[in-house]
């Protein structure tokens, strides 16, 4: 599945990129970050990603003392695998190290285990389970349908409604995932200090202060300035300038 | 004092002998040779005749505050009945220098009795002021510096700052950070004080202090010279500071108050009373006078360094001085629940005081009390010093072999400017299952414990490949997706078409069979006849078992292969068949088959078999 989904590029440059992933990860180990922070972005440069790779950009960052950039990888891992165990510690861990602490606005338990649901698998995972599905529910129709024996047949039948259902509900995710992965709808805040206004002017009024490493929703876009909301719920203006979207 | 003295004694002793020879009238000078800027002294011209034009020299370099102040006394004397006059006159100028460096002074001249006599010249050393004599210059009447003789008017009871200050005595001017430092606060007098008392004391801003005074009462006192001169020395405070942070540190001058007693001499009273003149004498006849004095320090400012930040030892914690380190354990070998103690101990010269102790680390199964520690601290000429303990009682509560790490304790040598660094030993310690595991049930009620988490950090690093693709790179919805779902669903309808067009097939050849199926029973059957006719018991039997087999076979459409009875029942029960026609086909194939294979049946048996063939076909027509 691997190679199909491997849209062709240089297998050389794929190489190259392989190995100096691997030459940062070996600085990492040594403790030297500068070197390894260049080497990976060397590979995000030569316009490549993945979740390991940012995962280990954001450890390298964090380990450099710069939260605000670790959580900024942290998050751009965990939108391409949302089910990374080690990006979540990590990015917890990392939240733990900056200023601002927002509670979040509770949610209703089936909104978290729709959301829950739809994070168990990376993007990749459930376009791959898609189609699985399909084939799936094609020989349980075939079964039903040409099948003489009749448990064969029952067999078929609800075997085929099952597939129909997670054929559906694993286009749902993986077109959801690929529109949030295409979106750059979120951000890290970047300045150590920033006031977040009622409207998009400098001289409109002060609603609240966020701090470096805080990570905002980006609703609209305005001249230079962003309309943010923050995970409380709270909604307000930056200018974009102040913040990393992902 | 001493010089003083000696001219005095010339005064009074040789310059009368001299006179007596009346010979040759000198004129002599007297002067101090060295001064410090701002000090106020005298210039005294003495000649032992009476004359007249004195001419002073020109004293360059300094500024003539007063004079010549001119006294003459004259004395008549009879000895051995010869008398002898002497005449004193003394011309006396009050100086103060102002600028350092040796100032020539020329010969003042006189003319007695029409010679002109001139003193000698003399050179005048101006040295800086070092300081101490910022108090003492203000004194108002400068230079007294003897009370006896010298006509000097000493009636206004007052102190000079020469005669009476108080100096602060750093021990050294620069220092780093956490280095100590000794004050010595001394007050220098020439004159008794009857009391003194303090003040103000500085307030050492950015220092840690320690007054290590040990003025029980009574101030030790010493004699000490400044500027060749002697002066009675009290040790009034010393303290140990220690500053705690860098750059140019100012100590605030610490201010006294005493009480000098001033001796003053009386205006002669002239009487009679041989009392009064013996208590008029000079010894005796002295007023002391309280005179109420304030005297402050200078400020001193020291530099303090940081401390150097490279080769700065992990370990580090603050510890200024010079230091030695050491750990004890008393015992390796034990059992579980038994303790031990093991002591560091930190000795030398420093700042003992405030040392902050290393901290060793113990296993977590060791259950470790706070450390009792002990400072022994011990103030010498040198500062501070002393031995700090810190004792730790440690109860291993699991049997096993740990190891204690070495305890580093470093520190930093002010006097070389270097860190260093001990290790303590390292320890194993053999722990022993104790007996008494069980005898402290109510701490542990069970063995069993959750596990401690030490430290969090983050997780590690993704090795291994690095699944890399392209940014933005999602398959789902892309063409090739769509064209997968697509390629799945033809092969499924193909499959489909392929799978409906072999069953029609399939479906084909039943339908053929089913139709043949009577036709060819009608001719077996019709041969059978024949065989029955002819009494061919074999091949009657073959024919009639053919007819039936084959008949049901192709009307049920079951394969040769798999033809049995139980296919053949199993068929006909799912074909709808009933039961009791599927029971009587089944027996007539079972009597055929018996009669088959068992020879020597009656005729008559064959007749019936073959009415019971065509019933059993012909009920079957019927319903299949």
């Amino acid at each position: 599945m691997s190679l199909l989904l491997a849209v062709p590029m240089g297998a050389k440059a794929q190489q190259e990129a392989q190995q100096w992933f691997e030459q940062a990860n070996a600085a990492y180990n040594a403790g030297s970050y500068d070197s390894a922070l260049m080497l990976y972005n060397r590979i995000t440069a030569a316009d490549l990603e993945s979740a390991p790779l940012y995962l280990n950009m954001g450890n390298t960052y964090y380990k450099m003392h710069e939260y605000p950039m670790a959580i900024y990888y942290y998050e751009k891992a965990l939108k391409l695998d949302p089910s990374n165990e080690d990006v979540k510690t990590n990015l917890a861990i990392a939240n733990l190290a900056i200023v601002d602490k927002i509670e979040e606005v509770p949610q209703s338990f089936i909104v978290k285990g729709w959301k829950g649901l739809g994070n168990a698998l990376s993007g990749q995972q459930w376009t791959v389970l898609s189609l699985v599905a399909f084939a799936l529910l094609l020989v349980a129709a075939f079964m039903f349908l040409r099948s003489r024996r009749m448990g064969l047949r029952k067999l078929g039948f609800f075997a085929g409604i099952f597939f129909v259902l997670l054929f559906a509900l694993s286009v749902v995710f993986a077109s959801q995932q690929k529109r949030a992965s295409l979106k750059e709808d979120q951000a890290i805040i970047m300045t150590p200090t920033v006031t977040v206004k009622s409207t998009p002017n400098e001289a409109s009024v002060d609603l609240f202060v966020l701090h470096e490493g805080t990570k905002v929703e980006i609703l609209d876009q305005a001249d230079g300035w962003n309309k943010i909301k923050i995970a409380n719920g709270s909604i307000g203006w930056l200018q974009a300038e102040t913040m990393l979207p992902f | 004092m001493k010089k003083i003295f000696g001219l005095l004694l010339f005064i009074v002793c040789v310059a009368p002998m001299t006179m007596r020879a009346q010979d040759t009238p000198t004129l002599t000078v007297s002067a101090k040779k060295q001064v410090v800027v701002g000090e106020r002294f005298q210039v005294v011209f003495e000649a032992n005749a009476e004359g007249k034009n004195f001419s002073a020299p020109s004293f360059e370099g300094f500024t003539v505050v007063g004079g010549p102040f001119t006294s003459t006394s004259s004395s008549f004397s009879m000895v051995n009945g010869s008398m002898s006059h002497t005449v004193k006159c003394t011309y006396t100028f009050a100086l103060q220098a102002y600028k350092e460096g040796t100032f020539h002074v020329g010969p003042a001249s006189l003319t007695v009795k029409g010679d002109k006599i001139s003193s000698e010249p003399f050179d005048i050393q101006v040295l800086p002021d070092d300081g101490s004599h910022a108090n003492a210059s203000s004194g108002a009447s400068g230079g007294n510096t003897s009370q006896g003789s010298s006509s000097s008017n000493t009636n206004d009871p007052q102190v000079s700052g020469k005669d009476l200050f108080l100096k602060v005595i750093p021990s050294k001017k620069t220092l780093y950070v956490g280095e100590q430092m000794m004050l010595t606060y001394k007050l220098y007098t020439k004159v008794p004080v009857s009391s003194l008392s303090v003040d103000k004391m500085p307030s050492y801003a950015g220092f840690w202090t320690k007054d290590i005074s040990d003025n029980n009462g009574s101030l030790r006192q010493t004699s000490e010279y400044v500027n060749g001169v002697e002066y009675t020395v009290a040790e009034i405070q010393k303290v140990i500071v220690v500053p705690q942070r860098s750059g140019a540190l100012t100590l605030d001058p610490m201010s006294i108050e005493c009480i000098a007693q001033v001796r003053t001499e009386s205006n002669r009273r002239q009487s009679n009373d041989p009392f009064d003149i013996f208590f008029n004498d000079p010894f005796f006849n002295r007023n002391i006078v309280n005179v109420k004095k304030e005297l402050s320090t200078s400020t001193v400012t020291v530099d303090v360094k940081s401390l150097p930040a490279n080769q700065k030892p992990d370990s580090f914690a603050g510890a200024v001085g010079n230091y030695n380190f050491r750990s004890d354990i008393d015992k390796t070998e034990l059992k579980t629940n038994e303790a031990f103690t093991l002591t560091l101990t930190v000795m030398g010269s420093g700042n003992i005081e405030l040392l902050q102790m290393p901290e060793p680390v113990f296993p977590p199964d060791f259950e470790v009390y706070d450390p009792k520690i002990t400072v022994s601290p011990n103030v010498t000429a040198q500062g501070l010093s002393g031995t700090k303990k810190a004792e730790y009682l440690v109860i291993p509560r699991r049997a096993g072999n740990f190891n204690l790490a070495p305890v580093e304790f470093s520190f930093f040598n002010p006097a070389n400017g270097t860190y260093s660094a001990i290790q303590s030993e390292a320890y194993s310690i053999h722990v022993e299952k104790g007996s008494g595991e069980e005898g402290d049930g109510s701490i542990y009620a069970s063995n069993q414990e959750g596990i401690k988490y030490l430290g969090s950090d983050i997780r590690h690093i993704m090795t291994g490949k690095a699944q890399l693709k392209p940014k933005h790179s999602v398959f789902f919805g892309t063409p090739a997706y769509f064209v997968i779902l697509l390629a799945m669903l033809l092969t499924f309808i193909v499959l489909l078409l392929v799978s409906k067009k072999h069953e029609q097939q399939k479906q084909d050849t039943m339908a053929n069979r089913n139709k043949k199926a009577t036709k060819v029973a009608r001719g077996r059957l019709k041969r059978a006849e024949q065989y029955l006719k002819v009494k061919d018991q074999d091949n009657f039997y073959i024919e009639m078992s053919q007819a039936l087999w084959g008949y049901i076979a192709d009307k049920l459409g079951i394969e040769r292969s798999k033809l049995s009875m139980d296919t053949v029942s199993e068929a006909m029960k799912e074909k709808n068949v009933p039961d009791d026609l599927t029971k009587q086909f089944i027996d007539t194939l079972n009597s055929c088959e018996f009669a088959r294979f068992a020879p020597g049946s009656a005729e008559e048996k064959m007749g019936d078999l073959y009415q019971k063939g065509i019933e059993v076909i012909t009920k079957a027509e019927r319903v299949l």
